[in-house]
């Protein structure tokens, strides 16, 4: 077994057991890079030089005898769209293509106090929208289990790259499914925490009050031991809950005994295909039969979730995309005679098709005299939902759905219908709307082989909740499987 | 036809707090350009604001200080345009609750009538950056550094009816800004700036005219020009049979001509909605108590004081009003109950000002205590001084640190005002002096002022001059 | 809800191909008629109390960054300002 296969925890424990260096974990994972890259592309940008330096620098602490986080040494993606001093960070768009931020983001400084190497910047939607890594300016991403096929999006690089073998683990980021959707469709396990405990400082704004930053990984236990290195607190953020977070890593538990999982009709229903309630439902019986209790709940509002999602992420991607206009940084135009022209054109050539559909949908529900009729009614929806939620939560643990309706689809099967593209998001959307944490998790695959993913979800801030349930089920399971073969 | 103008401004003014509004640069004005900027209010991209907890003290003080209602809890919104000066291509504002609203102004016009303004609100934004132009350059220059000082609005009622009331509103609302210490009001650096709406209607009517809003106001003089002209524009629209329409215009105080800008078609469309990057503004009720203890007496109510119970003119009170030290001298001096308030009114607006004028001194890095001046007042009141010795005591007070009475004293300053005493001299110096008397009976009316010299001289300078004239114009009469 | 796609590229500052008006006048016309099915809610949105932010401390942090790091990224320079087309207002 190569070093680039093994799990985060695993290259953690060879760490300190000097089974292994910093630098011949970084080689592996750099190796596998160089082998299987050109065929998945789900880098932006690799950052072999500064990712060798780092896992130096490790080598050379260890050989210190320093005390080092469980993390140090090991490689990490990090999506396109978090801040990183010195590191183009490009959002995959034109209108970024040379943008290096002067400042890291505050998860930034998380990964780099803990001594992670950054392997370099994973590949996404444009700005993060999307639903299949598609629009990205630069290249279209693979999924590693069928490269004629999507690895989802936004943060399909991030989920790429996990699943293939070319990052340890992965920060993603989640506005209505970005880390959950690719997770799903590349059989690997992404967490999308709870509104607010994951400071978004640095992270590029989509939509400001639905964005998350979360990690990607092939086990539970990695995503929980990223998770409990990036949450906490953040001054620079306002919208981060004061709170006290624990260390999920440590505190991991694998049984499911008296966990009461909840069972929503409305996930279940028209859209969704068989063999992807089937593949969940037998999942939940597998928990069930391990100690779960399993109820039956009702979440009404969910058939509203999607209008409300495009409409508050929308308004709010409107506003943030305003700021790239050619003055400050990034992408400006050539030629111009004035500076509306110059706007225009800037903004016209750096903006894919994708973005600019978000941006006049926002603009649209903002203008004077529609207000009321989208953005207020969209917030009184979001308020009702998150009440359903809390409403059921009261009954229940966590609640059991598929993450996404399907198995990936073709490269371009959905890419000139927007409406049928923005439908692989029914199911995570809900829970941006509510701000609670979700977790999706492997469990199994459609008859043509690709994988398949359930989505738990919990209240706010059980995030514990969430990993101990998907860690019991991967023991359950004797692990989610191997990397795919990629040829 | 007689015409009534109406006018209602919104004034922003540029709170004097250490760091900006979302960011903890330097609020500061005048530095070398775009630096003082960091990554957040230049609107990098993944930069998030964090309100400074002082603009909200700020502007509930002021909310206090004008009588409003203070909105504890509210929220910030965006106002969304795109303009270089803007790096977000929004300002963060607020939109459906203001922090403060409801609240009044009371303002003393010159001729000493209280005028009440209604205030509709108060609230927080950020500024925005600065445009150069240069004509040697083909292009417009942006310098980022106003970007992100705090700022607050406050926007008053269509309750003005002149220039000269505006100019009285802005005057008072600046003095309280001063007053209350949140704001430099440095005209001259754009500290407080100021859209003004205007609209005329006939005279008697009860139906407001269409208005137009006039931006670039810099100063309260340019208010003045820009409404009598912006309301001498509208009537001769209407003498002409003509109807005003709703714009904005750019009032140019150099050319002072107001021109359009835009009609109300194109009017932008700001698309406000709630600023998701900042949550609930909650400010402890007890806090907002707080904040309105800590404040001192406005000078709107000083002024109305001063003049109503005090009985000084509009003109001498707002002079001392005006001064936040001379205010305070006052005030003290006042507290101390010895002297009249109009005499020490015009110690301090004559000799008291003279000297800080010359030596560019405040009166609070003198000798001259409020106890001194009372002092200094009561013994020229009561007689023991004359005016111009007083003078003297003033400067020695200033030289040499002494007390009043001390320095009186020292100098031989005090003045006779003993009756039978000064008639003692009186009759000695008018019995030597027959030739003087008949001259004064016989029409020689400048004799009597040679006489009270004369008398005055024998006293050594130190008959009350006052009382020696009398003296001596009762006895010649006799 | 019929939506004025040239005036919405507008307030955005976007400008449509001619040749692309078309398409993205209808994507965005199904996707308002999507999101437009949102139900009356007899409810009102309040002010949440309960997430009320912190405040920032009153402090200035000075030299952080040189000018030449926060310009780096900006297509045009000149005098340590940023530079736009001319603005004739």
């Amino acid at each position: 077994m190569e070093l680039y296969e093994k799990s985060a925890f695993e290259l953690s424990e060879m760490l300190k057991a000097k089974e292994c260096s910093a630098a011949e974990i970084t080689e592996s994972v750099l190796g596998r890079i160089g082998k299987t890259e050109a065929s998945v592309e789900a880098y932006v940008t690799v950052c072999e030089e500064s990712a060798r330096e780092q896992a130096k620098k490790v080598d050379e602490m260890i050989a210190e005898g320093k005390e080092l986080h469980p993390l140090a040494g090991i490689p990490i993606g990090i999506k396109d769209n978090i801040s990183t001093k010195g590191i183009l960070t490009t959002c995959s768009s034109k209108m970024l293509y040379n943008y290096v931020p002067p400042f890291n983001a505050t998860v930034m400084n998380k990964v780099n106090s803990a001594e992670m190497v950054v392997t370099g910047k994973l590949n996404m939607d444009e700005f993060a929208m999307g639903s299949s890594t598609e629009t990205s300016y630069f290249k279209k991403t693979k999924n590693p289990h069928d490269l004629t096929r999507i690895p989802g999006g936004s943060s399909g690089g991030s989920a790429a790259a996990v699943a293939s073998g070319e990052a340890i683990v992965a920060l993603g980021s989640d506005t209505g499914g970005s880390i959950r959707q690719p997770s799903a469709y590349c059989g690997v396990v992404g967490l999308k925490p709870t509104y607010g405990s994951v400071s978004r400082f640095g992270l590029v704004a989509f939509a400001s009050s639905l964005d998350q930053i979360g990690p990607i990984g092939r086990t539970v236990k990695d995503v929980a031991m990223v998770q409990s290195l990036i949450c906490g607190h953040d001054k620079m953020d306002a919208t981060s809950k004061d709170i006290a977070y624990p260390d999920y890593a440590a505190n991991l538990k694998n049984d499911v005994k008296g966990l009461k999982i909840g069972i929503p009709d409305e996930y279940f229903g028209e859209g969704i295909d068989a063999e992807v309630k089937d593949a969940v439902m037998e999942t939940v019986k597998l928990l069930e039969k391990n100690g779960a209790e399993v109820r039956k709940i009702s979440l009404p509002s969910t058939a509203y979730a999607l209008n409300s999602y495009y409409i508050l992420s929308s308004a709010e991607a409107s506003s943030n995309l305003a700021r790239f206009d050619g003055v400050r940084y990034g992408y400006r135009t050539e030629n111009y005679d004035s500076l509306i022209d110059m706007y225009e054109k800037t903004r016209s050539e750096g903006f894919g098709d994708e973005v600019k559909r978000r941006i006049m949908l926002g603009t649209f529900v903002l203008s004077s005299g529609f207000y009321d009729a989208y953005y207020k009614k969209a917030k009184l929806m979001q308020k009702k939902i998150s009440a359903e939620f809390s409403e059921a939560f009261a009954d229940v643990d966590v609640i059991a759905t598929p993450t996404v309706p399907s198995g990936a689809f073709k490269i371009g099967e959905n890419m000139g219908d927007p409406l049928k593209m923005y439908a692989t998001d029914i199911c995570t959307v809900t829970i941006n709307i509510a701000g609670l944490p979700a977790i999706s998790v492997p469990c199994g695959k459609t008859a043509n082989g690709m994988p398949i993913g359930m989505q738990l979800i919990g209240g706010h801030f059980r995030e514990q909740t969430l990993l101990d349930a998907a860690n019991a089920y991967e023991s359950i399971v004797g692990g989610f499987g191997n990397i795919p073969k990629i040829v | 036809m007689d015409y009534e103008i109406v006018v209602g401004l919104e004034v922003h003014a540029e709170l004097n707090t250490r760091s900006k509004i979302y960011c903890d640069c330097k609020n500061a004005f005048g530095l070398e350009v775009n630096t003082q900027v960091c990554p957040i209010c230049m609107g990098m991209p993944g930069t998030l604001p964090t309100l400074n907890e002082k603009v909200v003290e700020y502007a509930i003080k002021m909310g206090h200080a004008l009588g409003c209602t203070i909105n504890n809890v509210c929220k910030q919104d965006r106002k969304n345009y795109f303009y270089p000066d803007l790096p977000k291509a929004y300002q963060i504002s607020q939109a459906e609750v203001p922090l403060c609203q409801n609240g009044k102004l009371e303002v003393m016009l010159d001729d000493g009538t209280v005028k009440t303004i209604g205030v509709t609100r108060i609230h927080i934004e950020e500024d925005a950056g600065k445009l150069l132009h240069d004509d040697s350059f083909s292009g417009s220059l942006v310098d980022l550094n106003r970007c992100g000082v705090p700022l607050i609005e406050i926007v008053s009622e269509p309750d003005m009816r002149s220039s000269a009331e505006a100019k009285a509103y802005l005057e008072t609302i600046k003095s309280i800004l001063q007053y209350i210490n949140i704001s430099d009001c440095k005209m001259q650096e754009g500290s407080i700036r100021c859209d003004v709406n205007v609209s005329v209607r006939p005279k008697g009517s009860d139906k407001f005219g269409t208005r137009c809003e006039m931006k670039n106001v810099n100063s309260f003089s340019a208010a003045v020009r820009g409404i009598e002209y912006e309301a001498k524009r509208q009537i001769e629209i209407l003498e002409n049979g003509g109807t005003v329409t709703q714009e904005t215009r750019r009032w140019d105080d150099v050319k002072g001509m107001s021109i359009s800008m835009r009609s109300k078609e194109d009017a932008q469309d700001y698309r406000y909605f709630p600023e998701p990057d900042l949550l609930t503004i909650v400010v402890d009720e007890k806090k907002v108590a707080e904040l309105k203890d800590s404040l001192p007496e406005l000078p709107n109510a000083k002024l109305k004081r001063y003049v109503q119970t005090m009985g000084l003119s509009r003109v001498d009170a707002s002079l001392i009003v005006e001064s936040l030290d001379r205010a305070a001298l006052m005030d003290a001096c006042v507290a101390i109950g010895k002297g009249s308030p109009k005499s020490i009114a015009k110690w301090i607006l004559a000799d008291i000002s003279k000297y800080m004028n010359d030596t560019g001194k405040s009166i609070l890095d003198t000798p001259l205590t409020a106890a001194r001046l009372c002092d200094l007042v009561a013994e020229i009141e009561k007689g023991t001084i004359s005016n111009s010795a007083g003078k003297t005591v003033f400067e020695a007070i200033i030289a040499e640190d002494k007390e009043v009475a001390d320095i009186i004293a020292e100098k031989g300053l005090s003045q006779n005002s003993d009756t039978s005493a000064l008639e003692a001299i009186a009759k000695e110096v008018l019995a030597a002096n027959e030739k003087s008397i008949n001259d004064y009976k016989n029409g020689k009316t400048n004799a009597l002022g040679y006489l009270v010299g004369q008398c005055m001289k024998a006293s050594k300078g130190k008959a009350n001059p006052g009382l020696m004239k009398e003296i001596v114009t009762r006895l010649v009469n006799e | 809800m019929n939506i004025d796609i040239k005036h919405i590229a507008k307030l955005s500052r976007l400008r449509i191909e001619d040749d692309k008006i078309e398409k993205f006048e209808k994507d965005m016309q199904s996707i308002v008629n999507m999101v437009e099915q949102l139900p009356d809610i007899d409810d009102t949105l309040t002010l949440d109390v309960n997430n009320a932010m912190k405040l920032r401390e009153d402090v200035e942090v000075t030299d952080k960054y040189t000018r030449e790091q926060l310009m780096k990224n900006a297509p045009q320079v000149q005098a340590g300002c940023l530079v736009v087309p001319k603005i004739v207002d």
